[in-house]
């Protein structure tokens, strides 16, 4: 099972309803090109190691929305402190899916540290993290990624993958920046929730006489 | 509350928080500012997350702005070297407004030998990030300097760091212990 096809799987569990965060790299195209709806619902930050933290911010803010973060074997490496923090938190509305592919696939290759011996989800287990589950094929995906989206509890699974790269055409890439990101999911959480997000253009204090 | 006779600050840094609509605080914990840790870990009336390493900070806050939120990372000037990666992406490829409060280690009267360099590389980091900063000593200014950071941030769309020295924070210049 190569990303491309896990994250077919995946999105087929989602709704455009549910918010998410994407590491950086390939999988921003690839989410991209199936993220549920086609709208505004994701955050892919530039930021190896925030993914996860990302999500746990708007899954706390937001504690009745779904919360799914699709994060990577490399940025969980750079930041596995997060662990304990995720298992001192789990929040019920907040899955963690790791693509596990044990290299740097989007710079070439080199090998990360799950290709020797370290387990994601043992190591979460460990920090606290409950419903941590390893998968490596397409119905373990299928069968552990539904049960984990529909049990009201925080989940964390690890999804072993191949390498391997969808060529996407450069009118498929995800084409948007990120400060272009953050407005569109603002905007998207906004529309979502019903609510007014802070900042931007607030004006209504113009005409008062100390502006 | 097992704090000394500076406590105050705390009351007034939860209070400031509150009153600048603050629902989610991330920390790790240090000395100076004990009794907010404490307070804190008391209250209901916000969400308080505590990590284990200033790296994770940045993206709960981040996380939580977009869904709609105020936060606050807290942490010693210290825990800024170790928040600085994130805090750069998130800032510069995203312009995410956070709001960081640090406690002033290594201000004048130090006696921890271990506790100069924090300071000392406060503000060139501070000042390399163009983060703006303000210093905030005294316990009257803790509450409107908490509510015009947050006001401040949003406009600018930019991170906003307060650090907290003088009589808001514990003993400043007693050893750790």
């Amino acid at each position: 099972m190569q990303r491309i096809e896990a994250i077919e799987s995946l999105a087929e569990l989602v709704t455009e309803e549910d918010l998410f965060t994407t590491s950086v790299g390939i999988l921003w195209d690839d989410w991209w090109n199936n993220r549920p709806g086609g709208v505004d619902n994701t955050f892919s930050p530039a930021a190896i190691g925030s993914v996860s933290p990302l999500a746990l911010g708007i899954a706390l803010a937001l504690p009745h929305r779904r919360v799914i973060a699709l994060d990577t074997d490399g940025s969980m490496l750079m930041n596995t402190g997060v662990m304990c923090t995720l298992g001192a938190e789990r929040p019920p509305n907040l899955t963690i899916v790791v693509f596990d592919n044990q290299i740097y696939e989007s710079i070439g290759g080199s090998p990360t540290l799950t290709s020797n011996n370290t387990d994601l989800a043992k190591m979460a287990e460990g920090a606290g993290c409950i419903n941590c589950v390893t998968v490596d094929d397409h119905e373990g995906l299928a069968l552990e990624a539904n049960r984990l989206l529909t049990d009201d509890e925080f989940g964390y699974l690890v999804v072993k993958i191949e390498p391997g790269i969808k060529k996407w055409e450069q009118e498929q890439r995800k084409p948007t920046d990120g400060v272009e990101d953050k407005y569109r999911f603002r905007r998207y959480v906004e529309r979502l929730e019903g609510i007014r997000v802070y900042g931007g253009a607030d004006q209504s204090h113009v005409g008062e006489i100390d502006c | 509350m097992a704090t000394t006779e500076k406590a105050g600050y705390a009351e007034f840094m939860l209070d400031g928080l509150l009153e600048a609509d603050v629902s989610i605080v991330t920390a790790l914990p240090e000395s100076l500012l004990r009794g907010t840790y404490q307070l804190l870990e008391r209250t209901d009336k916000l969400r308080y997350v505590r990590v284990s390493n200033e790296a994770e900070m940045p993206g709960i806050c981040a996380g939580a702005y977009l869904a709609g939120k105020r936060s606050a990372m807290i942490m010693e000037n210290s825990g800024l070297r170790q928040a600085c990666e994130p805090l750069t992406r998130l800032s510069w490829a995203h312009h995410v407004p956070m709001i960081l409060f640090l406690s002033n280690r290594g201000a004048l009267g130090e006696k921890n030998w271990w506790g100069h360099n924090h300071a000392q590389v406060m503000e060139p980091i501070l000042e390399a990030l163009r983060f703006p900063y303000w210093y905030v000593n005294e316990l009257n200014d803790i509450k409107p300097h908490i509510t015009k950071a947050w006001d401040h941030a949003d406009s600018s769309q930019w991170p906003v760091a307060l650090i907290f020295g003088g009589n808001c924070v514990e003993a400043p210049h007693r050893a750790a212990d």
